[in-house]
């Protein structure tokens, strides 16, 4: 398993247009992708997969998540999920 | 969850539990089951159609936008394809269905309600908005399941109570059943033709409950109260006993007063009264006839007569009307030719004002005459007598009169057998009416006053308003006087008039009507019982003195106390 607290980097967080995205990127990965908000517990942590429950994160600008991910592609998957949420990669900024 | 108590406004008398049956909007009534094993598999694969007709739907959607330039909008429909595909809410449908045995359209309801809630628990504006995409989503998913599946309340195992925005008198009807306990709307009055259907079909009703839909889960227990006016979501353990207990009482008494719907309909003081019946529907003839009562005072014939959402043909009215003169053999029939023109339909919007009643018949002669030929055609039958609705002006009246001449002349003509000494009535149920009922009594056999309207229109009332429902008051001092003045303008005349409004549904206001001097009313089935008990129970010249003295009183509050007082 692979882990890394990350903050979300887009203006406007992850609402519909960022958590569409996010869940279309995490379906490229074999591995099962959990996020979850550092201010609650592990158990109410999102599938990366449902937009509902990414949406339900509501997780905003500067907020801290955890990305997690458990199979043989997780290292990427993180990194690469990461790297979307703190807004470095991509041109969706505007959430 | 709490127990939580909505208020709302009485619509139609009585208590009942059962499962909230959600109409999402007045189109889309989905009804909620459980399956037999054999079922469950076939209800998956219908989820699984709609699902991907939905999808098509939306992938078609996206590539029109696409291609007109308002490619930004395009990734909100990308949010609505992830939810199709989002396990969160796709495989719990298809673990619940499995799992419970529910039908989809019960499984997608309880799904989206759990999540709904959590939406809602989340104090963030944006995401609430969030919560409209997962409400298209489900909509679209319900109407592409219903393309598969139209449904009926007949598939329903247990009682439902059908909760909408809007209920339609048409879907009340489509969905007629004895699974069907109890409706709430959460707009439209005790007035509307809903509210009379849900009253015809005895189903406890409650209207103009605000905010009831959001979060409520299809389902869900729930209690109407369609005598206080509320309605009950997770009733605790202690409300529901009450409500047990209350249920028993009502229906003691119920079955008491059943005892003395055959006994004979006079004051204690030995006055005859005409205590006749009002149907909706051609089917409620029946029970009319096994109450043993007098007469039909009023068939409202405007819901049989768009039953199939445009007018009969003439043949299949024939066969209404037939079968309702036939069913009530000797008893006479007020057929009231149809009352529409007024927007029933969608309630709680504002209502357009048209020609209604006489009116628009008198604009729409080739239906009158349909509905008039029908009646005369299906007349051998059995004692019919024909109502006009809304009459306001002798002139109208006048024009009606001819109309109905001229039906009578044409049959006559082709040789068909009718029945040529049809009394032909007419409703007071304007204030104009109720000035000049001496002057129309030479043109007509009886009168029918319809107190809905005449209330309505002399206290200037809009129907749609919920404010107003206060307003709505017979004790007011100006409808005691107006019912008077009729009572005294026909009286010498010799001709008789029938109350058939809801107001003599109400045991104590139908004792106010006898009171002043009025000895034929007509109410709907469900009352027939309790105000026969009323009326074996009062002594006639008692209730003469009591009107004397309201009719002095100055306000609705000093009227009411003293009605209370003496008949309660």
């Amino acid at each position: 398993m692979t882990a890394r607290e990350v903050v979300i980097g887009h203006r406007l967080g992850l609402h519909a247009r960022a958590s569409a995205q996010l869940v279309q990127l995490s379906g490229k990965f074999r591995s099962d992708i959990r996020i979850a908000r550092s201010d609650r517990g592990a158990d109410q942590a999102a599938d990366a997969r449902s937009i509902l429950a990414i949406l339900l994160l509501a997780a905003g600008y500067g907020t801290r998540v955890e990305v997690r991910a458990d199979g043989e592609d997780e290292q990427e998957a993180v990194r690469a999920i990461c790297d979307y949420l703190e807004g470095s990669v991509g041109t969706v900024g505007n959430g | 969850m709490v127990e939580r108590v909505l208020k709302g406004i009485a619509a139609s008398p009585g208590v009942a539990f059962g499962h909230a049956v959600t109409a999402w909007d007045p189109e889309l009534v989905t009804l909620n089951y459980t399956l037999e094993e054999a079922e469950v598999e076939t209800q998956v694969e219908s989820l699984r159609n709609s699902i991907e007709k939905s999808r098509r739907q939306l992938r078609k959607m996206q590539a029109e936008l696409e291609s007109s330039a308002a490619g930004d909008s395009t990734t909100l429909i990308d949010a609505h394809l992830l939810i199709l595909e989002d396990s969160m809410f796709i495989d719990r449908i298809v673990e619940k269905i499995r799992a419970e045995r529910i039908n989809a359209e019960w499984a997608i309801q309880s799904v989206s309600g759990t999540i709904f809630e959590a939406y809602d628990r989340v104090h963030d504006d944006y995401l609430r908005d969030r919560r409209g995409d997962l409400e298209d989503i489900v909509r679209r998913l319900l109407f592409n399941l219903r393309s598969y599946q139209p449904p009926t309340f007949r598939s329903l195992r247990y009682h439902s109570i059908l909760v909408g925005r809007t209920i339609l008198p048409s879907t009340l009807l489509e969905l007629k059943s004895p699974r069907l306990v109890g409706v709430v709307t959460e707009t439209g009055s005790p007035l509307s033709h809903t509210a009379i259907i849900a009253r015809s079909m005895d189903v406890p009703t409650v209207m103009g409950v605000a905010d009831v839909l959001p979060g409520l889960i299809s389902g869900e227990l729930i209690i109407v109260d369609g005598d206080e006016g509320v309605v009950i979501r997770a009733p605790s353990e202690h409300t529901l006993r009450d409500y047990r207990k209350r249920i028993k009482r009502v229906e003691l008494s119920r079955r008491r007063m059943a005892r003395a719907v055959h006994a004979p309909c006079v004051t204690k003081d030995r006055i005859s009264i005409l205590l006749a019946s009002n149907i909706n529907f051609k089917d409620e003839v029946a029970s009319v006839v096994s109450n043993e009562c007098e007469a039909i005072g009023l068939y409202r014939t405007e819901f049989d007569f768009f039953r199939e959402g445009a007018p009969l043909a003439e043949n299949k009215l024939v066969a209404d009307y037939a079968h309702v003169l036939s069913t009530a053999r000797s008893l006479p029939v007020n057929i009231r030719a149809i009352d529409v023109g007024m927007q029933d339909g969608v309630e709680g919007s504002v209502v357009q004002p048209g020609p209604r009643g006489l009116r628009f018949l008198l604009q729409n002669k080739a239906l009158f005459r349909r509905q008039l030929r029908a009646i005369y055609r299906a007349s051998p039958q059995g004692h019919a007598r024909i109502v006009l609705p809304f009459v306001s002006t002798l002139d109208e009246l006048g024009e009606a009169k001819e109309v109905l001449a001229d039906v009578r002349t044409r049959l006559s003509k082709k040789g068909v057998a009718y029945d040529e000494t049809v009394p032909v009535g007419v409703m007071i149920e304007t204030p104009a009416a109720a000035q000049t009922c001496d002057l129309m009594a030479s043109e007509v056999d009886f009168f029918c006053l319809g107190t809905n309207d005449l209330i309505q229109y002399s206290l200037a009332i809009d129907r749609s308003e919920r404010v107003s429902m206060d307003l709505y008051n017979p004790f007011h001092p100006a409808v005691l006087r107006l019912l008077r003045q009729v009572h005294d303008l026909v009286a010498p005349t010799g001709k008789t008039i029938v109350v058939c409004g809801e107001l003599a549904a109400d045991p104590i206001a139908a004792a106010v009507l006898l009171g002043l001097g009025f000895s034929a009313l007509s109410v709907r089935v469900g009352a027939y019982p309790r105000v026969k008990r009323m009326i074996r129970s009062v002594v006639l010249s008692e209730l003469r003195e009591l009107a004397a003295q309201l009719l002095k009183m100055r306000t609705r509050v000093e009227i009411e106390q003293r009605v209370r007082e003496v008949l309660a």
